[in-house]
């Protein structure tokens, strides 16, 4: 009995240190080929981010209308941006070989999954970048508005308005990566009608009064304006 | 600039005519005797012109006929006709400038379709109309060979606040000619003008660009001459505060547009001259009591406090400091210096040509700034009479063309460091 335990055991520690052995080859390719990769990232994002900042690339960027790149870059910067956008695309190339060097079919189930995911992430990625131009552009053009019609609140608007886009195009972006949509839903719904509802009962009951007393106010002003202001712009 | 292919209908009003010499186009909204009182002004004229006057066609009354109003003409004198023409609708409310722009075209189109030597355009109401201002406008372009003829109206110290503030100092400090109202409304175009600027643009056409805008720098850059005629003090409209910031945006947007194009040139120019003056100034008399500048000074608070993000991305932090420390000040020291002024027109100007930011947002949000200067401006001449008025207007010319060189430098090399 205690003979046949330990060949069971000899046996089963040979296959082990076996298979270890055999995968030693494997997983000594895949750190090489990370710090390759990583070694060939760091060269690569330096050689980018040089040129790209002899090309005054992040001034060309706002210049070419697109300003609102640099408040999702690393340090304001689209070059850094770039330059780490390559550097990630080149150490996880090397991961992948690295894990087709240990067992070819999870690199091809890994590839599998990762691609049938890409478009999603695409598409979310698309989603988030628009939403941001727009409520930038929206919360721009309400905040310039607001502030020439001497409105107080010009930036709560403002900012408000950003939000709603902002939220938006988060929902809208968690939906196309399929994270949890039911939850993101219900959280959009409650979250989106809660603030229109809350709007509604501010403005139809508790700031009746306040609206009124505004609008009377601009009224009047813009009637006194017409009749005592002395300046003629155009 | 382009000009409009004039519709089916439209040629068939003008063939009527066949040729003119002059065209008048009149915008403004004149009645029927004012309407007659023109044709008789222009009638006077030397040298028998044909001289077709358009005239938006809702606005002419049907008894008057273009028979009827040719039929009263002398043989010695100008032949005018009177020709419905449907294209003059200045007064869209939202977009008058855009309106206006589209007037002056088909103004243009129409000259040229009837081989025009110059034309006119009449788009103002005066306070008190001399009977012949209009002769006078079209005058110097039949028979003195001039180019360009541009208003120099009789000023109230707080009216045409746009043109006294940024238009006309910034056109004098770039194009270096002393011209009051360059860009009119009221003015007398040369067919040699309008062709060299169609000359100049037919390859590139731009929709939507103002032409009255285009005017001046293309006179002034051609070497073409121009002169100003002294009439009286213009009605201006009551200010519309809820699209002021529009109309700013789109009477600025084609100035600013202008000096992207016409950069080489205004680089050029130095020292700035007077432009030949067909009379003598007309003075108005100046009612002398306090202003209320409280709600200029309190855009100006609030565009401070709400928009210095915006205003960050376009001025250098040596003038946000500068603003920062204005809007500390009380209503009774409140002073916006001519030169902090100067390097924010063309910290715009130049914000503008590079797109920092959307263009429309940029040019709005310099209302609470234009504000600020309106205000501190009505300060100096709240008791002030016309000398000190031209005295004031001098000073801040000058500010511009003393401050030429910071534009020149920083629309050159933008990128360089500007604490």
């Amino acid at each position: 009995m205690w003979s046949q335990v330990k060949q069971e055991l000899a046996q089963s520690t040979a296959r082990f240190l076996a298979r270890f052995i055999g995968l030693l080859p494997g997983i000594a390719a895949l750190i090489v080929a990370l710090l390759a990769s990583i070694l060939l990232a760091w060269i690569l994002a330096t050689i980018v981010r040089r040129l790209l900042t002899s090309m005054h690339f992040d001034q060309r960027l706002a210049r070419w209308g697109f300003p609102s790149l640099a408040e999702w870059s690393p340090l304001q910067s689209p070059t850094l941006l770039v330059a780490q956008g390559i550097a990630t695309l080149v150490v996880v190339a090397g991961i992948l070989i690295g894990v087709a060097a240990v067992a070819p079919e999870w690199t091809s189930l890994l590839v599998q999954s990762v691609f049938a995911y890409v478009p999603n992430v695409v598409g979310a990625v698309l989603v988030l970048v628009f939403g941001s131009i727009v409520a930038r552009f929206l919360s721009r053009s309400v905040l310039i508005g607001a502030v020439n019609l001497n409105l107080r609140y010009a930036r709560l608007l403002s900012v408000g308005v950003r939000w709603l886009v902002v939220v938006l195009a988060v929902a809208m972006a968690l939906e196309h990566l399929r994270i949890a949509p039911g939850i993101v839903d219900l959280a959009f719904g409650i979250l989106f009608g809660g603030i229109v509802f809350a709007m509604a009962l501010a403005v139809g009951l508790g700031s009746k009064d306040l609206v009124t007393k505004s609008l009377e106010r601009d009224a009047q002003k813009a009637s006194d304006e017409h009749v005592q202001e002395p300046f003629r712009h155009v | 600039m382009q000009v409009e292919p004039i519709p089916q209908e439209v040629q068939e009003k003008i063939e009527v005519v066949e040729s003119a010499d002059l065209v008048v186009g009149v915008l403004a909204e004149l009645n029927q005797e004012s309407l007659v009182i023109l044709c008789d002004a222009l009638r006077t004229l030397s040298g028998s012109p044909r001289i077709a006057v358009l005239r938006d066609d809702h606005a002419v009354d049907p008894s008057v006929d273009i028979a009827r109003t040719n039929s009263e003409t002398a043989q010695n004198h100008a032949t005018t006709f009177l020709v419905p023409w449907p294209l003059l609708r200045p007064d869209t409310p939202d977009t008058p400038m855009l309106s206006m722009s589209a007037a002056y075209q088909s103004v243009f189109a129409a000259s040229e379709k009837l081989g025009a030597r110059a034309c006119c355009v009449i788009a103002s109401k005066l306070e008190t109309p001399e009977p012949d201002w209009v002769r006078q406008l079209a005058q110097p372009l039949l028979e003195d060979d001039v180019d360009l003829v541009v208003p120099r109206y009789a000023r109230h110290k707080f009216e045409g606040l746009l043109n006294s503030s940024i238009i006309a100092p910034l056109m004098r400090c770039l194009y270096g000619r002393r011209i009051h109202n360059p860009l009119g409304p009221d003015l007398g175009v040369s067919r040699r003008l309008f062709e060299k600027m169609i000359g100049n643009d037919r390859s590139a056409r731009m929709v939507g660009e103002h032409p009255i805008a285009s005017l001046v720098p293309a006179a002034v850059c051609e070497n073409l001459q121009i002169c100003e005629v002294c009439v009286g003090a213009r009605i201006y409209p009551p200010t519309d505060w809820m699209n002021f910031s529009s109309l700013l945006s789109q009477i600025l947007s084609p100035i600013f547009a202008d000096m992207e194009r016409n950069a080489a040139c205004w680089q050029r120019m130095r020292a700035s001259l007077p432009v030949p003056a067909i009379c003598d100034p007309v003075r108005v008399s100046e009612d002398a009591g306090t202003v209320d500048i409280s709600r200029m000074v309190e855009s100006f608070r609030l565009g401070n406090r709400d928009l210095e993000e915006i205003w960050g991305l376009v001025l250098p932090p040596s003038t946000l400091v500068e603003l920062r420390k204005l809007s500390r000040l009380s209503l009774e020291q409140f002073r916006m210096p001519d030169e902090l002024w100067v390097r924010i027109v063309f910290d715009f100007a130049l914000a503008h040509r590079l797109r920092t930011i959307n263009r429309d947002h940029l040019l709005k949000s310099m209302t609470p700034l234009y504000l600020a200067w309106v205000a501190s401006y009505a300060h100096d001449l709240e008791t002030g009479g016309a000398t000190a008025l031209e005295q004031r207007l001098e000073r801040l010319s000058l500010a511009y063309e003393s401050g030429k060189p910071y534009l020149v430098s920083r629309w050159r090399w933008p990128d360089r460091f500007n604490p």
